[in-house]
């Protein structure tokens, strides 16, 4: 079994605002593996951006604060650093690509310049020598051409871009890239490239990879395990072939029936009901009620917790619970007819 | 936009290429500096049709500002005549056009000395105090921009947007009264007034007295000279120095925001060169706009401060021209500063493209 990596637990990254306080991430638990690929899934606003973010220490604070728990990489809590070590943390141990390669470059620099930055940020070595690493690096996520040092992000198309954001969260070997939506802005053949990049990283660096997306279609592709957020918290979590096949949360059906199928013929798509909650005022219970169809009286009473189902399989619903129970009565008693 | 920059893109790039490539740009920026020149002409034709009508406008009479209020009418009339000033308007025009082309700004009625000799000295004069004030403006103003962006809406921010209020609505006479009660009067550390101390007997060169000094190795002059300098251009670069610091408050907020500077900081690079690099430059733009059209109007030569502190430069020499009835120099000398206002864009406009490479220039 492969290192824990990174561990977020009961983390909270909470927004003080004049209109009142908003718990973009409100006890959070996720953990990566080294050279695991995870998937973090949720509509817009959940807190999955706000996570990433946090890992990278760019949550500007004030307006926001971590209101308790901790982020550990390999064993250290990052939210306990000061910022001269956040320095050598950022693009060293865990790197981080957007979801805008249009716009993460910086237009008046060189992409030599800004390579070589990245790389004699954190190691040791003559300019000259970045260069050559940086040419290197580039070469590995497919650009290999003359003189892309001496070129600005201007001249670049979209995914070249992306390729370059890539190589240079990568020049470094950092432990954990987190991925923030790095295809979105892309097309459809030039997603597949950089996911089929991405991948072929992971396996030939070993390096673990936290994918934000709300694209079930990217995660399916890619992601050895799935996290589920919805409103600041970790609805569901398991491996992306039981998510697909046998989800348990309410929330997670709801997005996994919204993707058009090719085998299926429908008037109209489905879409969950309603919309995210407003973050200043959560239901109280259940943070999904007001959406869910299966709501229960305790669900909107009692906020559930994360109920552990088999083989690490979690789910954040009242229905897991008495489904555990029936099959705690089932195996303990054989009381329960066969079906 | 079409591809400038051919040889990266094309994939084929050498670095033979890109020595040929290097000096086609030269020639692009260097056709495109000429094309600006010569735009320069229609600009100085209008400035020195506009100039000649409001100079003759002015009511009074050059020959009875030579001659004073006691004079015959019959001695008005030959001086008149002896300058042409009895001439139609138009023929008075052609003729002052004529010199221009030949490279004659014409000769003061007051003084009977060429112009061209006669407006350099002041010229430096200005230029000197010009380029101080705008040394302090941009040191002070762009710092405290930077540093009310960083700290955004806390106590910093709103303290350095309060001075900047106060630089940019202070009068400069009142300014430049009180730095003399204070400074000189009271303290007594710097002079009042002039451009050095006339004891000194200093004998310029260039008429920049810094480079002046400096080139004889005169020390002492050139503390004297710098001494002289520095509460004229703490009033002058005030109001610019306010007026940059709001400019680069705003434009490294907008920068801040951005995408690539949260990359800049995603690969761990220090507070101070997210700032003062990433940010920075792509804020620079609006800021060097800024510089050229307040270093232009410094150039213009600043009256107030120069009556205030008795500086010899260009403002003060053309307030003279213009109480004189001075035609000629006040007509040669507005041409002047329109040039040097025109050829500062023109510089300004060239460092765009040094500054963002996405701006290109020389392409019909």
């Amino acid at each position: 079994m492969a290192e824990t990596l990174l561990e977020l637990s009961r983390f909270k990254m909470h927004f003080h605002t004049d209109k009142g306080v908003v718990k973009a991430v409100d006890g959070v638990d996720i953990t990566v593996d080294e050279g695991e690929i995870v998937g973090l899934v949720g509509e817009s606003g959940c807190g999955k951006s706000v996570t990433s973010l946090s890992v990278m220490g760019l949550v500007p604070q004030p307006p926001g604060k971590v209101e308790g728990g901790s982020i550990k990489l390999s064993g250290r809590d990052l939210t306990r650093l000061k910022r001269k070590e956040w320095q050598r943390v950022r693009g060293n141990e865990v790197a981080m690509i957007f979801q805008e390669p249009m716009t993460s470059l910086n237009p008046v620099f060189t992409l030599g310049n800004q390579m070589v930055e990245a790389i004699r940020q954190h190691k040791e070595i003559n300019k000259k020598e970045a260069r050559q690493l940086a040419r290197e690096t580039l070469q590995e996520v497919g650009i290999s051409r003359d003189g892309i040092l001496d070129e600005y992000p201007h001249q670049l198309s979209g995914g070249m871009r992306q390729r370059v954001m890539i190589a240079m969260a990568m020049v470094c070997r950092p432990k954990l890239l987190i991925a923030d939506e790095p295809t979105t802005a892309l097309d459809v053949t030039i997603q597949a490239q950089i996911l089929d990049l991405m991948r072929r990283l992971n396996r030939e660096t070993n390096t673990a990879i936290l994918m934000i997306t709300h694209d079930l279609g990217v995660v399916a592709e890619m992601c050895d395990r799935i996290i589920v957020m919805y409103a600041g918290q970790v609805v569901e979590e398991t491996d992306a072939r039981r998510l697909f096949r046998n989800p348990q949360h309410p929330y997670t059906i709801g997005l996994l029936k919204s993707i058009p199928q090719l085998d299926r013929r429908l008037e109209r798509l489905y879409s969950i009901p309603g919309n995210v909650p407003n973050p200043r005022q959560m239901p109280s219970g259940c943070r999904f009620v007001p959406r869910c169809e299966h709501a229960l009286d305790i669900c909107r009473e009692k906020e559930p917790p994360l109920f552990s189902l088999e083989d690490g399989h979690t789910s954040r619903c009242w229905l897991n619970a008495e489904e555990k129970e029936e099959a705690d009565r089932d195996t303990t008693g054989n009381t329960a007819p066969s079906s | 936009m079409l591809p400038l920059f051919q040889i990266g893109s094309t994939g084929q790039g050498s670095i033979g290429e890109t020595a040929v490539f290097q000096r086609k740009v030269g020639e692009i920026v260097f056709a495109y500096t000429v094309r600006r020149l010569l735009m320069l002409i229609p600009v100085l034709i209008g400035m020195s049709i506009i100039t000649f009508s409001i100079v003759h406008a002015i009511p009074g009479d050059p020959a009875r500002a030579i001659l004073g209020d006691k004079a015959t009418p019959e001695a008005v009339e030959k001086i008149r005549t002896h300058l042409g000033l009895d001439q139609p308007l138009y023929i008075q025009y052609f003729e002052y056009v004529k010199g221009l082309l030949q490279g004659d700004l014409g000769e003061s009625l007051i003084t009977q000395r060429p112009i061209a000799e006669e407006i350099g000295p002041y010229l430096a004069g200005t230029m000197e105090l010009a380029l101080l004030a705008m040394g302090i403006a941009i040191f002070f103003g762009m710092n405290l921009g930077i540093l009310s962006a960083w700290r955004h809406n806390s106590a910093v921010d709103y303290t350095a947007m309060v001075i900047a209020l106060i630089g940019v609505s202070m009068p400069v006479f009142w300014l430049g009264l009180m730095e003399q009660w204070v400074f000189a009067q009271e303290l007594g550390w710097l002079p009042s007034n002039g451009r050095i101390d006339p004891r000194l007997g200093f004998e310029p060169i260039t008429h920049f007295y810094l480079l002046d000094s400096l080139i004889k190795g005169d020390f002492y002059a050139f503390n004297d000279a710098f001494n002289h300098m520095i509460l004229p251009a703490v009033a002058l670069g005030t109001i610019p120095m306010a007026i940059i610091a709001r400019m680069t408050r705003s434009s490294m907020l907008e920068v801040m925001r951005s995408d690539y500077v949260r990359t800049a900081r995603a690969k761990g690079v220090s507070e101070f060169l997210v700032i003062y690099k990433h940010t920075l430059k792509n804020a620079f733009i609006p800021i060097l706009t800024v510089f050229g059209l307040q270093m232009g109007l410094l150039l213009g030569g600043a009256v107030l401060t120069e009556t205030i502190f008795s500086w010899p430069g260009v403002g003060q020499y053309l307030v003279d021209a213009i109480n004189n009835r001075d035609y000629p120099v006040i007509q040669s000398g507005i041409l002047i500063i329109a040039t040097l206002f025109v050829l500062i864009n023109l510089i300004v406009d060239l460092l765009y493209a040094a500054v963002d490479p996405r701006i290109q220039y020389g392409k019909e």
